[in-house]
């Protein structure tokens, strides 16, 4: 329960320097190291819409510009439409007597009740609609100037081209260029461009058809006279939000404002910059939550949380129990060591020599008591004659309360103090070193982070 | 004959375009000589580039090809360290305008692009006033972080030249936090010309917030109370939300009549009040819009500051600011762009703003101009420069006008951009005068320390 609460107290140091709660950390097994969400390298994994759950291969998700296509949103309120049915009575010109009925659909807005009938959309015969789909309206002009500038972009690159092909230099005759300080050759070189540009054959270049020029207009639009003399009807002028939503169609009236297909989401994949390895990947299937890996560091390295702080009082030493647990199903040996500089605010004494965590035994979760703690005889208050204060508070299963001796030198700002957590990491899976690795070292090596501990504030 | 012309024109734009290459002269693939790093690359499947266009209010963000963005997104994120909500633009340190960008940009890649970084080239569309800060810490993340191919760094008022196929024009970019005009012939951007006013939507916001706080009316449960009795300021969210769905920009007549009746102090002068508006508020009640409140919030546009400046002023000083042969072309190629100038009304009001302007003294005898014409993009105003990122973007040269990641892992920053000095230089526009480029960067000063000092510091 208090993990809930106290996550952003406890923040360890990440290979990137950045601090972050354990939770937030990943752990490279290939690198042995810490990394979070800023140092790895993110990646789109898979796509699909929130709304229908449909997978979508990324391609295709270009394709449809990043949206589903059979889902759609209120243009009003963004809130997912529903298709819904309706029967409409049909006259049959031949028998009037006769009376039909016709099964259609329309969209509509469970949350503001905007419908597509709002708008003159027509409703359809079949669920799955067919609602028209709206072209940029300056579409064709768009596809001209696209069609131009691609003319122009060919001619450009055949002529460089050439002119490569002509004009090679020696690499260092162009570095020379390029590094030496001052515009001018820059400038010789542009206008050598200009020149050659001028000169180059243009034999077997096609003509580039121009795009035609709209002309400008001396006579811009007044403002209609409606806006001096008709009441304004708020309900019927879209929102800024509304406008943005589907910027090429901007409308100012609520009229014309169509459905949207729903923005499709992504899963992420997170892979370690350093050796490339994933450290995250969702699994394919939008509805899981599950990973196909996830080397989250809570599993490999040893969790740290407060467990008891006494009031604090400025310069006055008190004992706080800090909470060491064991994440790995093997024994893990842990040492402490303080650091009293800034961040630091409080001056810490942790316990000295190696310190012991009982290895994880997922079968003894609930039973603490059949774990077997007895082998571990590190608890030196029954040697009270060497220590005046023991340092092991209890031990519970693969968990063990230590405590450490903090005196605060702040009153004004929480109390914050720093240790390295150094402990020694079993290679559950050697097979993911290189050889090489394993004959140098066996497979458990020491590591080390560092910790940092908000207390929080002292009592006057 | 004439359409041959285009051609060459445009061709030409094309080849001072190179202002763009020119501009990364010291990247190794952009040299007419050498075979270009990303030839792989560029041939033939290369996968579309990402165009990013981040605004101090929407980032306009998509793939090159396309006809609009496929998002328009809030330029804000929450950071994870603080759990704070900030604003790309709001940044107090390089470190922390790091942070931020590497969130945000975790944000459009994850979840509207839903691409991976490192498989698609960029093109970042900026403002010709970008300081150099915010380019370098852009490359940084995209290159060091996220490590994109490559980088294209666009100005926003060029491109938005491509989405007409013309190569001479004023562009005008009424966005958020300021209105900046460039001159732009024969495809060459005039840097001495360039104009800017801290003057766009902040601004209208500003006072039309203030407008309502000092003359609104609430009703609660019936009961009347003015606005200020009852809450200290309205949300930035509602006041824009006032400002797109009721107000709009007067027209020229109006706007001198009104100015009238409030020197003179005469109501009687006022013309027919619009008709007023209740906006619905959270939680019941119900705030009064006037007429007057609807029709003045934005005339901060057109007053003019105590520099005589205002958003009409900076066309006719840029044009100025040209030689004379170049005027009446410039004139006759408005482009209005930026979501501010979407506002109802605006672009007639600024026309005749202009025609009136030209009969002041300051103006009169000296620009030789009469007339003005407007052109209109295939777009929507709020993402022209965009649409221009993306019709560049498609073309299969972007990889030679590209930075790529190697040559920005040698230079270990942006280099140099002086080039664009260099293309100012050889067409001899402006003879003689080294030190447009320091203009520039006094401009980017004044426009910063302006924007910092305005009366409310940042969007909150
Ligand atoms: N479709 C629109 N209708 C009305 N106002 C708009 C629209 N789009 C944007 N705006 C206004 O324009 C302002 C931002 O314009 P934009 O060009 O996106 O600025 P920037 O690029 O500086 O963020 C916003 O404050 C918004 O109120
Ligand atoms: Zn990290
Ligand atoms: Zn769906
Ligand atoms: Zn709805
Ligand atoms: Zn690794």
């Amino acid at each position: 329960m208090a993990s809930l609460l106290q996550f952003e107290k406890v923040l360890m140091k990440c290979s990137c320097d950045i601090k972050s709660p354990i939770i937030n950390l990943y752990f490279c097994k290939h690198c042995l190291k810490l990394r979070c969400g800023r140092c790895v390298s993110h990646e789109v994994d898979s796509y699909s819409c929130p709304n229908c759950l449909e997978n979508m291969p990324s391609a295709e998700a270009k394709l449809k510009k990043n949206r589903c296509a059979n889902c759609l949103d209120c243009p009003s309120c963004n809130h997912s439409l529903t298709t819904r049915a309706t029967s409409v009575a049909l006259t049959d010109s031949q028998s009037p007597d006769k009376k039909m009925t016709k099964k259609v659909y329309y969209l509509a807005c469970g949350l503001c009740r905007w419908t597509s009938r709002d708008i003159g959309l027509g409703d359809k015969e079949t669920a799955s609609g067919g609602w028209e789909e709206h072209d940029n309206p300056h579409f064709e002009r768009l596809n001209e100037l696209l069609e131009f500038y691609h003319q122009l972009a060919i001619k450009e690159k055949n002529e460089r081209e050439q002119k490569k092909f002509n004009k090679r230099r020696t690499y260092l005759r162009l570095q020379e260029k390029y590094f030496s300080p001052g515009g001018l050759a820059t400038r010789r070189k542009a206008s050598f461009l200009n020149a050659l540009s001028s000169m180059a054959p243009k034999t077997d270049e096609p003509e580039i058809t121009p795009v035609k020029l709209i002309e400008p207009k001396e006579e811009v639009d007044p403002l209609p006279s409606k806006y001096y003399t008709q009441p304004l009807v708020l309900e019927k002028v879209t929102t800024l939000a509304q406008r943005l939503n589907r910027p090429e169609f901007a409308s100012s009236q609520v009229e014309g404002l169509y459905p949207r297909h729903k923005h499709l989401v992504i899963k992420r994949s997170q892979r370690c910059r350093e050796c490339e390895h994933n450290l995250s990947k969702p699994e394919y299937n939008p509805s899981s939550i599950k990973f196909k890996i996830q080397l989250v560091a809570l599993h490999h390295i040893p969790d740290v949380r407060i467990y008891l702080v006494p009031k604090l009082y400025q310069a006055k030493e008190s004992i706080v129990t800090i909470l060491l647990s064991n994440p790995s199903q093997e024994k893990m040996e842990t040492e402490l060591e303080a650091i009293n500089e800034p961040p630091s605010t409080g001056l810490l004494t942790v316990p000295e020599g190696l310190l012991v965590l009982a290895a994880k035994d997922i079968t003894a979760e609930f039973d603490e008591k059949t774990a077997d703690t007895s082998e571990f005889k590190d608890n030196p208050e029954k040697k009270s004659s060497e220590t005046s204060q023991g340092h092991i508070q209890f031990r519970s299963g693969h968990k063990l309360g230590v405590l450490f001796k903090v005196t605060p030198q702040t009153s004004d700002s929480d109390v914050v103090v720093c240790f390295k957590l150094k402990y020694k990491y079993h290679n559950t899976s050697p097979s993911l070193r290189t050889p090489v690795e394993d004959e140098e070292k066996p497979d458990a090596v020491w590591l080390e982070h560092e910790v940092e501990i908000n207390l929080g504030a002292t009592s006057p | 004959m004439e359409a041959l012309n285009v051609v060459v024109n445009v061709a030409f734009v094309l080849e001072k375009q190179s202002f763009i290459n020119l501009r990364l002269s010291a990247v190794p693939d952009s040299d007419p000589f050498t075979m270009p790093l990303f030839e792989g690359l560029s041939a033939g499947s290369e996968k579309s580039a990402v165009i990013l266009d981040i605004g101090a209010a929407y980032s306009k963000v998509g793939f090159a090809g396309e006809f609009g963005p496929w998002a328009f997104v809030s330029s804000k994120v929450k950071l994870s360290k603080t759990k704070k909500e900030v604003f790309v633009w709001d940044y107090s340190s390089e470190e922390e305008l790091f942070d931020i960008l590497v969130e945000f940009f975790h944000l459009l890649y994850f979840k509207h692009l839903l691409v991976n970084p490192k498989d698609r080239r960029v093109v970042f569309c900026e403002s010709i006033l970008c300081p150099t800060q915010f380019r370098e810490t852009v490359a940084k993340v995209l290159f060091k972080h996220y490590e994109v191919p490559s980088i294209l760094f666009a100005p926003s008022h060029l491109l938005a030249m491509f989405t007409l196929g013309i190569n001479t024009g004023l562009v005008l970019d009424a966005g958020f936090s300021e209105t900046t005009v460039l001159p732009i012939y024969e495809g060459i951007p005039i840097i001495k010309g360039v104009q800017t006013v801290t003057v766009a939507a902040r601004e209208i916001h500003r006072n039309l917030a203030a407008l309502l706080q000092d003359q609104a009316v609430l009703i609660t449960d019936g009961e009347e109370a003015p606005l200020a009795s009852k809450m200290s300021s309205l949300p930035d969210t509602v006041i824009e939300d006032i400002k797109v769905r009721t107000c709009f920009v007067t027209n020229i007549n109006r706007a001198r009549l009104i100015q009238q009746s409030i020197l003179q102090n005469d109501e009687s002068k006022w013309p027919a009040v619009p008709s007023s508006v209740e906006y619905p508020l959270d939680g019941g009640s119900k705030l009064v819009v006037t007429g007057k409140v609807r029709e003045v919030a934005c005339e901060v546009l057109f007053e003019q500051d105590m520099e005589e400046k205002s958003v009409a002023t900076t066309i006719l000083d840029a044009i100025l600011q040209c030689p004379l042969d170049m005027r009446i072309p410039l004139a006759q190629n408005l482009v209005l762009m930026g979501g501010t100038s979407m506002l109802p009304g605006f672009a007639h009001r600024l026309v005749d703003e202009l025609k009136e302007l030209l009969s002041k003294p300051q103006y009169k005898d000296r620009l030789a101009i009469s007339s003005f014409k407007v052109h209109s993009p295939p777009s929507e105003a709020n993402y022209t420069a965009w649409l221009g990122g993306s019709l560049f973007g498609a073309m299969e040269i972007l990889s030679y006008r590209s930075l790529s990641r190697e040559a920005y892992n040698q230079a270990g920053k942006v280099p140099d951009w002086c080039s664009l000095d260099d293309a100012v230089q050889e067409a001899e526009v402006v003879p003689k005068e080294r030190s447009s480029m320091k203009q520039l960067e006094a401009l980017r000063k004044l426009s910063l320390e302006k924007s910092s000092a305005g009366a409310s510091p940042t969007p909150k």
